[in-house]
């Protein structure tokens, strides 16, 4: 039910402004960790949510990899799901007319295999009633340049969120890639190509080996790490990319609680994703999200003062 | 949307029936299940195993008037196979754990399939979900295998429960020696229904002698899993059956992956693409 309307007298302390988009809270789900929100819908209020950014969508739909595709970790996970997703056409169709339905934002994760279909995907989103930007994944090989990954090399990601840019009016996040040398090489280019926002970090690229077996538990024998073991990694990028950042940071990686995040928010982060920590508990975005109120209520701060607020 | 459901269960009993078995009692507001769903349980209330553990649902505990436990709940039957069934060994009365579920489709005796001869195939801990099917349907022909005689005693639920029971042991040391799908060459005819789960090869068997006398077979898979819900797309298993067809990319027209967890963890045999397995 609703509430009858009343003048507010204090503001949402937890909203936050991202490249022009208002968000409720600075808590948004990781993409590929919460599907398209309706998995999610009876374990969780998806309307307390800041934004719910979605799997990763393609031009076409993809199968992704064969089987196993996940294997668990010391404190944490490695996947390799293979990007699979229902394709660009039918999250329109399909999967937008139920988020449209919840009172969160809606940030659409693309990828392609080439630039012009990174264009092509963001171009068909733009005009997309309910989703309020787009977050690109460049942690993608460029089949057309021999596989190269466009998000490790400055050139190539540069390329990709220009033609973004260019395709689409949204506001675009940009999302980095842990494995690279220089993460402030990486934030140069994508600012340079005109990203509104920077979201890191993806996965980092690992591997684990069943020594009975003497094969790789994963079939796809690589995949991403992700959870609490990749979290220190995850600040210490954030923090980097923040020390010569000019657009708004989300970070993420490992985040399983309130603490977890406020140390990303503390580090720079305007924002902050959660992502293996739903599959842990459905309800962990929303509990992270009341987590940083009661902290910033206890510490008498503002979320503005609490961003990049740490003392070395 | 709007309440999350109870995943606040309590331990009743944790009892160790076999060496190694162990006989897990819940307290728990959501246990309205169908035999073959599953749950996904938090070992641990930290981090270290990260992971909900999957585990198939055993029997419904239902006070109905009675209030034997005070409440509902659920029976799981599970095997110390690593750390997070280490830790749930360890788990006593009164102890809090958190469940989600009850999940997945379950197995059902569809309508078409009432007047055939009903199958239930196990191997090893593959008969939990097997004997909660058994109390539903009431008869049926169970055809259980395992290492040795120390485990037959797991199998005695189907008895319980008014099937007839057939076992079989690797070694021999109880029932007839050899493996299940041995007795199943046995008792299968064109007009049976097999419902089976255990190891994969076990249930690689099953199908293709199905397939071969012309029986119905559904079976039920297991993946890692992450989420156990649909979301992750980590418990995925090929389906035989695609009008799909690919081009160099992998990019397929339909959904060729099935998700063993929202999708299964029950499918018909003749769906899965066994040789990608
Ligand atoms: C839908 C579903 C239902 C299940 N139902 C039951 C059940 O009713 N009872 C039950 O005992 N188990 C069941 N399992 C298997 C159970 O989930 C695993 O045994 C459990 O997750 C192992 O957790 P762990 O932390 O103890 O072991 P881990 O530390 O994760 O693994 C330790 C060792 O066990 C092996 N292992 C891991 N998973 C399995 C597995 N699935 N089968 C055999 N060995 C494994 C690993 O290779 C490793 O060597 C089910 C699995 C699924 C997917
Ligand atoms: C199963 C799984 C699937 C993922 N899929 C995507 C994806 O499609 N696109 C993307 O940009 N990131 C994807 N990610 C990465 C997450 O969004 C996130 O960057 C990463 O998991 C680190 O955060 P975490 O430790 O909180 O999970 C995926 C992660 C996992 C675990
Ligand atoms: S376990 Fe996540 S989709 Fe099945």
């Amino acid at each position: 039910m609703k509430k009858p309307a009343r003048v507010k007298l204090k503001s949402n302390p937890l909203e936050v402004v991202i490249a022009g988009v208002k968000f409720k809270n600075p808590v948004m789900t990781a993409s590929g960790t919460f599907g398209y929100g309706s998995e999610f819908a009876a374990y969780t209020d998806l309307n307390k949510l800041g934004a719910i950014v979605v799997k990763g969508l393609s031009l076409k739909p993809r199968a992704g990899n064969p089987g196993p595709r996940t294997v668990e970790t010391p404190c944490g996970m490695l996947n390799a799901i293979g990007l699979q997703n229902v394709g660009v056409d039918a999250f329109i169709k399909d999967k937008m007319p139920f988020l449209r339905g919840v009172d969160t934002r809606v940030i659409a994760n693309i990828f392609g295999e080439t630039i012009d279909e990174y264009a092509e995907v963001a171009h068909r989103l733009d005009n997309c009633p309910g989703v309020s930007a787009l977050e690109i994944n460049i942690s993608c090989p460029n089949v057309k340049k021999g596989g190269i990954v466009f998000g490790t090399d400055p050139l190539q990601a540069y390329a990709v969120v220009k033609a973004v840019k260019d395709a689409a009016r949204l506001p675009v996040i940009t999302k980095l890639s842990p494995n690279v040398t220089d993460i402030k090489v990486m934030v140069k280019a994508v600012e340079d190509a005109g990203t509104d926002a920077i979201s890191l970090i993806n996965t980092l690229t690992g591997m684990a080996i069943d020594v009975e077996k003497r094969r790789p538990y994963l079939k796809n024998v690589t995949g991403g790490l992700s959870g609490p073991a990749i979290r220190p990694v995850a600040v210490r990028l954030c923090w980097e990319a923040k020390k010569v950042a000019r657009v708004p940071l989300v970070g993420m990686g490992g985040i399983m609680t309130a603490s977890d995040a406020l140390e990303f928010l503390i580090a720079g982060a305007d924002a902050v994703q959660v992502g293996t920590a739903s599959f842990v508990d459905p309800d962990a975005a929303v509990k992270i999200a009341s987590g940083i109120a009661d902290y910033l209520k206890r510490h008498a701060m503002t979320l503005g003062e609490l961003v990049g607020s740490i003392r070395v | 949307m709007k309440k999350s459901p109870d995943t606040k269960a309590v331990v009743l009993y944790n009892k160790e029936i076999l060496p190694g078995y162990f006989l897990l009692g819940l307290k728990w507001k959501a246990a309205k299940a169908a035999p073959g769903q599953f749950v996904m349980l938090r070992t641990s209330g930290g981090f270290d195993p990260l992971l909900r553990r999957p585990l198939g649902i055993y029997s419904v505990i239902n006070a109905g008037g009675k209030k034997t436990f005070g409440d509902d709940g659920i029976e799981l039957l599970y095997k110390v196979v690593g750390k997070g069934t280490k830790i749930l060994s360890q788990k006593v009365k009164g102890d809090g754990i958190d469940v989600l579920g009850p999940l997945g489709n379950g197995f059902t005796l569809k309508a078409e399939h009432e007047n055939k001869k009903v199958i239930l195939l196990s191997g090893g801990m593959g008969m939990v979900p097997l004997v909660f099917f058994a109390k539903a349907l009431g008869s049926g022909t169970a055809l259980f295998g395992c290492r040795s005689k120390a485990e037959v005693q797991l199998a005695s639920g189907f008895k319980k429960n008014g099937c007839k029971l057939r076992v079989a042991t690797e070694d021999g040391s109880a029932g007839e020696k050899g493996l299940a799908t041995d007795l199943l060459k046995d008792e299968i005819t064109n007009d049976s229904v097999v419902y089976a789960c255990g190891p994969v090869a076990m249930l690689k068997a099953t199908a293709a002698i199905a397939a071969t006398v012309g029986a119905v077979c559904f079976v039920s898979l297991e993946r890692a899993m992450a989420c156990g819900i649909g979301a992750c797309l980590g418990c995925a298993v090929k389906s035989g059956k695609h009008s799909g067809v690919y081009d160099p990319s992998g990019v397929i027209e339909n959904r060729e992956y099935k998700m063993v967890c929202s999708d299964g963890p029950v499918f018909d045999g003749a769906d899965i693409d066994w040789e990608a397995f």
